[in-house]
C-alpha cells in the first residue's frame, strides 16, 4: 500500500507540470494585457512600458515559466497584480469557504442520493422507483445557476424563511480557527454561529450537490439492482436474514464501491465547480474569484489556483482509492499480493 | 423497511436540528437598528487610496478617510474638510492650506502638517510607485510641500491648474492615512486602512463583507449608526432579492429592469444623474467624418430624446452638453444639432455618403447600460431612413478599446465617467493627443486654445465661461454627438433615513440611520 501511495504522489509530478504548462500558456495568449486593467484609465504607455518590465512580463516566456515553477517550488506564488497581496495568502483566505460548501454539498448529495437510489432498487419498477429516477433526471439535466435562483427567490424571496447568500451574518461569525465557519463554531461552542451557519449553508450545498445526488442516486441503483441479482443475497434471504440486514450488511456494503467512486470524484468536480453556486449565492470562494482574475488578467492568481485545485483533485482521487482498498478487502495495491 | 425508517428519523432530526439552530441565530441577532447594510456587486481591490481606482473601493474608503476638500452634499462644488480654509497665489502657483486643528487619526496619532506632507510626498514623482493609478493625476503639478507649522501646508505647482483643487477632493490618491499606520504596513494600508473619517475598520472578509464601526474620536458630527456592512452580494437579481428579503438596507449596480420589482417590495429606488456622458463620436481622420459639414448632417438624422427615452427607458437624461448639469462650468444655453431627417438626408446625399463604418463595444457600460450594441442598432435605424447604410462591427470590450486606438472607423461609440468634478476633467478629453482619450483625433487651435486658459484660470465666472465657449466650439464643429448621462440607480429599505447617493457614485453613510 506505501509503496503504491509513493508511485501515485510520484505520478503527481508530471500531472502537474501539464496542468502548468497548459495554464501558463492559456493566460499567455488568450487573456488581454494585464498592465492598462491593473494601471487604470489615466494609464501612460510609459507607465504600462515600466510596470510590465518591474512585473517581469517583457522577460522570454520561458524565463516567465521557469520563474513560475521556481515560485511553486519556494511555496511563492507571486502577489495579485490587482491587489497586490501575495497569491497564497489570497487563495488560503477563500479556499475554506469552497471547501465547506463542496462538504456539505457532497454530503447532502451522498446522503440523499444514496437513499432514493437504495429506495428505487428495492422498490424496483414500483411509484417509488420511478418517482426517485425522474428526481434524479431533473437533478442531472437542471443548470445549476438557475437552480439556485429558483431556491433563492422561493425559500429568500417568498417564504423569507432562509437567506439569499453570503458564508454568514458577518456580527455573527465564529472567532477563526480553522476558516471552516462551522467548524470553528462547534469549536468554540458559539450555537448561534452554528445556526447561522447551517441557514446560509443549505441552499448553495443543494443546488451545488444537486447534479452529484442525481448521479450517485442513478448509480446506488444500478449498483444496487445488480447486487441484489447476487446469489449470495438469495441465500442470505433464505437463511432468514431479515431484509433490512440483507439490504444494509449484504448488498449496499458490496454494492458501495462503485459509488464511492463516484462521490471522490464528485468532490473533486465539485471542489473545481462551484463558480457558477459561489457567484448566484455571493459565496466568497475560491471558483467566482478565480473568474474575476480571470477576467481582469491577474495571471499569478489564476496560475496559483488552477495549480492547487489540480494537486487537490489528484489527492482525492488518491484518497478515493485507498478508501476503495478499505471499503473492499479484495482490492490489493502491491504486486506480490495481487 | 426498518432500515430505510432509521434512515428516514436520523434525517428527519438532523432536519429539525438545523432549522432549531437556525432559527436560534435569527432570533438572537444584535439590534438591526445599529447596523447599517449596503451590498455592492463587488469587492474592493483595496482600501489604500493611493493604490485603487475602483467605484467599490471607493465607497467604502469615503466612509474611513477624507481629503483636505470635500464635495458639496448634491454636485462638485467645493467645500472644506480636513483644511478650514485655503488660498491661492496671484500667480495661481502656491497653495497655502490651514488645517482643522484637534483631529486625530484612527489609530490615535495627530493629523497635521506633517501627516499632509507625508500622504502627498508618498506619491509624488520618485516616490511614487508605478501601480498608483492616480498619483500623476492628483498630484503630477506638485512640485513641493511645505510644513510652514502644524496647521499649515504650502503646496507649491510647476504650472497654473485648477484642477488640483477638485483633484484633493477625489475619493482616490487624495484622503489622507496615517503615516503611522503606512510605515507599519510597509507602504500598503489596503488590508488595514487608518483614516480620520467617521467610520473605522474593524474587518474584512474577502469577497464576502466589510465591518466598519463608529468612530467616536471623530472631529466633527458623530455617525448616527454604530456599525456599518458592506456586504459583496455579485448578482444582480441575489442582490434584489436580498433587499426586498430585508437582509440588506442598501443596494447599488441596478438596472432598469429591476425597478418594478424594488417599488413593488415597498423599496425606494434614488436615481441622481451620474457623473458620466455617454457620446457618439466621429473619426475626424476618416475620409467620410473627416468633413465638418457630413458630422453635423449625420448628427441631424439622430432624434436623440426620442432615442434615449426608448433606449434608456427614462433612467438617462438626453444630453446638450458634454458636461453634466451639476459640474461648474455647464451652461443651459449650449443646444446640440437640432434633428432635422429632411435637411440631413438633402446634405448627406449632396455630400455622396451612402455608408458609414461604426464600431461598438457588446457589453453594458456605467454610462450605456444598454450596451454599445443596443445604441448603434438604434443610430443605424435612424440614420437608414437618410439613406445611410451602417456597417456595424460589435467586439468585447477590450478588443474594442485596440479599434478605438487604432482607429479604423467612421463613428465610435464611447463614454466618460468623471474623476474630479472639474469641466477640464471632461473637456480635455477632446484635446488629449492619446487616440484612447480622444477618440475623434479633434485636433483644433482654438479649442486647445480654450483648453489651456481654463486650466490656468481661477475659479469663478469668467472660468466657467470658457467652457461654454468649449462646448460650443465642439458643437459648431460636430466632433461628438452627445447622447445622454446616465442616472445612478440605487434603492434602499424604508427603514432608512436621510438615504442620499452622491453624484460621484459614492456613498456616505455617516448621516444614515434605520428606525428599526
Amino acid at each position: 500500500m506505501l509503496k503504491y501511495i509513493i508511485k501515485r504522489l510520484l505520478m503527481l509530478i508530471p500531472v502537474l507540470i501539464g496542468v502548468s504548462i497548459i495554464v501558463f500558456v492559456i493566460m499567455r495568449v488568450f487573456s488581454p494585457d494585464p498592465a492598462p486593467i491593473v494601471l487604470g484609465q489615466h494609464a501612460t504607455q510609459d507607465k504600462i512600458d515600466a510596470w510590465r518590465v518591474a512585473n517581469g512580463l517583457n522577460d522570454p516566456l520561458y524565463i516567465q515559466y521557469l520563474n513560475f515553477i521556481k515560485g511553486i517550488f519556494t511555496g511563492d506564488l507571486g502577489t495579485s497584480y490587482y491587489t497586490k497581496t501575495p497569491v497564497l495568502k489570497e487563495i488560503l483566505s477563500r479556499f475554506p469557504a469552497t471547501i465547506e460548501l463542496a462538504i456539505a454539498a457532497i454530503i447532502l448529495a451522498s446522503v440523499f442520493g444514496i437513499i432514493i437510489g437504495t429506495i428505487s432498487a428495492v422498490k424496483k419498477n414500483t411509484i417509488f422507483d420511478s418517482a426517485g429516477m425522474v428526481t434524479a433526471l431533473i437533478g442531472v439535466s437542471m443548470p445549476i445557476f438557475w437552480l439556485g435562483i429558483i431556491l433563492i427567490i422561493i425559500f429568500s424571496g417568498t417564504l423569507h424563511i432562509l437567506p439569499s447568500g453570503s458564508r454568514g451574518d458577518p456580527l455573527m461569525q465564529p472567532m477563526k480557527v480553522t476558516g471552516f465557519f462551522l467548524l470553528d463554531g462547534i469549536l468554540t461552542g458559539n450555537i448561534q454561529s452554528i445556526g447561522d451557519t447551517l441557514a446560509h449553508l443549505i441552499l448553495p450545498a443543494s443546488a451545488l450537490g444537486m447534479y452529484s445526488m442525481a448521479i450517485i442516486a442513478r448509480m446506488t441503483r444500478s449498483s444496487m439492482l445488480e447486487t441484489l441479482g447476487q446469489d449470495y443475497i438469495r441465500t442470505a434471504r433464505a437463511k432468514g436474514v431479515s431484509e433490512g440486514k440483507v439490504i444494509r450488511k449484504h448488498a449496499l456494503r458490496n454494492g458501495l464501491i462503485p459509488i464511492v467512486t463516484v462521490i471522490g470524484l464528485q468532490l473533486g468536480s465539485l471542489l473545481g465547480g462551484a463558480v457558477l453556486t459561489e457567484t448566484v449565492f455571493s459565496w466568497p470562494g475560491i471558483g467566482s474569484y478565480t473568474v474575476d482574475c480571470i477576467l481582469k488578467s491577474d495571471f499569478p492568481v489564476v496560475q496559483g489556483v488552477v495549480m492547487l485545485v489540480a494537486i487537490t483533485f489528484v489527492l482525492i482521487n488518491l484518497v478515493v482509492d485507498i478508501i476503495y482498498a478499505m471499503v473492499d478487502p479484495r482490492i490489493k495495491y502491491s504486486k506480490k499480493e495481487a | 423497511m426498518n432500515t430505510v425508517k432509521k434512515v428516514l428519523a436520523v434525517v428527519l432530526a438532523a432536519a429539525l436540528l438545523c432549522l432549531t439552530l437556525t432559527a436560534c441565530a435569527q432570533g438572537a441577532s444584535n439590534d438591526p437598528k445599529d447596523t447599517l447594510i449596503f451590498a455592492q456587486g463587488a469587492d474592493p481591490r483595496g482600501l489604500d487610496p493611493a493604490l485603487v481606482d475602483d467605484g467599490e473601493s471607493s465607497k467604502v474608503i469615503v466612509n474611513i478617510y477624507e481629503g483636505l476638500i470635500k464635495y458639496a452634499k448634491d454636485s462638485t462644488k467645493l467645500e472644506p474638510c480636513l483644511a478650514e480654509s485655503w488660498t491661492v497665489s496671484d500667480d495661481g502657483l502656491t497653495y497655502t492650506f490651514k488645517l482643522r486643528q484637534g483631529v486625530k487619526f484612527q489609530d490615535g496619532t495627530d493629523f497635521n502638517a506633517d501627516a499632509v506632507k507625508f500622504n502627498i510626498e508618498r506619491q509624488m514623482k520618485g516616490n511614487a510607485t508605478e501601480d498608483m493609478p492616480y498619483a500623476d493625476f492628483v498630484y503630477g503639478y506638485v512640485t513641493k510641500v511645505e510644513a510652514k507649522d502644524a496647521n499649515t501646508v504650502v503646496i507649491t505647482l510647476k504650472d497654473k491648474c485648477t484642477p488640483f483643487l477638485y483633484n484633493l477632493a477625489m475619493s482616490m490618491a487624495a484622503p489622507m492615512v496615517s503615516p503611522e499606520a503606512l510605515k507599519k504596513n510597509n507602504n500598503n494600508v489596503n488590508e488595514a486602512p487608518v483614516g480620520t473619517g467617521p467610520y473605522k475598520f474593524v474587518r474584512w472578509d474577502k469577497e464576502q463583507s466589510i465591518v466598519l464601526t463608529r468612530n467616536d474620536n471623530y472631529w466633527g458630527e458623530k455617525a448616527k449608526t454604530k456599525n456599518v456592512i458592506f456586504r459583496i452580494i455579485k448578482d444582480n437579481s441575489a442582490r434584489v432579492v436580498a433587499l426586498n428579503n430585508g437582509e440588506v438596507d442598501m443596494i447599488d449596480g441596478i438596472d432598469a429592469t429591476v425597478v418594478d420589482e424594488i417599488t413593488k417590495a415597498g423599496n425606494t429606488v434614488d436615481q441622481p444623474d451620474g457623473m458620466n456622458i455617454n457620446y457618439m463620436a466621429y473619426n475626424t481622420q476618416s475620409s467620410i467624418c473627416g468633413k465638418p459639414e457630413v458630422r453635423k448632417a449625420l448628427s441631424q438624422a439622430i432624434n436623440v430624446p426620442e432615442l434615449v427615452k426608448s433606449l434608456y427607458q427614462g433612467y438617462a437624461t438626453p444630453a446638450d452638453t458634454i458636461l453634466p448639469s451639476f459640474v461648474p462650468g455647464f451652461s443651459k444655453d449650449i443646444k446640440q444639432v437640432a434633428y432635422d431627417e429632411a435637411a440631413s438626408k438633402a446634405a448627406l446625399a449632396q455630400a455622396g455618403v451612402t455608408t458609414v463604418h461604426v464600431i461598438t463595444y457588446s457589453n453594458p457600460r456605467p454610462y450605456n447600460p444598454a450596451t454599445g450594441k443596443a445604441l448603434a442598432e438604434a443610430v443605424q435605424g435612424y440614420l437608414s431612413k437618410v439613406g445611410v447604410t451602417c456597417n456595424i462591427e460589435v467586439f468585447d470590450w477590450t478588443t474594442y478599446k485596440q479599434k478605438v486606438k487604432a482607429g479604423d472607423f467612421d463613428i465610435c461609440f464611447y463614454g466618460w465617467t468623471g474623476d474630479n468634478g472639474d469641466p477640464d476633467n471632461f473637456m480635455s478629453l477632446l484635446s488629449d493627443k492619446d487616440p484612447s482619450m480622444n477618440v475623434s483625433r479633434y485636433d483644433n487651435a482654438a479649442y486647445l486654445d480654450l483648453i489651456a486658459k481654463g486650466k490656468a484660470a481661477a475659479e469663478g465666472a469668467d472660468r466657467d465661461a470658457i467652457y461654454a465657449q468649449l462646448e460650443q466650439n465642439q458643437v459648431d464643429n460636430s466632433v461628438w454627438l452627445p447622447i445622454s448621462h446616465s442616472k445612478l440607480l440605487s434603492a434602499y429599505r424604508p427603514v432608512v433615513q436621510g438615504y442620499y447617493y452622491h453624484v460621484t457614485g459614492n456613498i456616505f453613510l455617516s448621516g444614515m440611520s434605520k428606525t428599526k
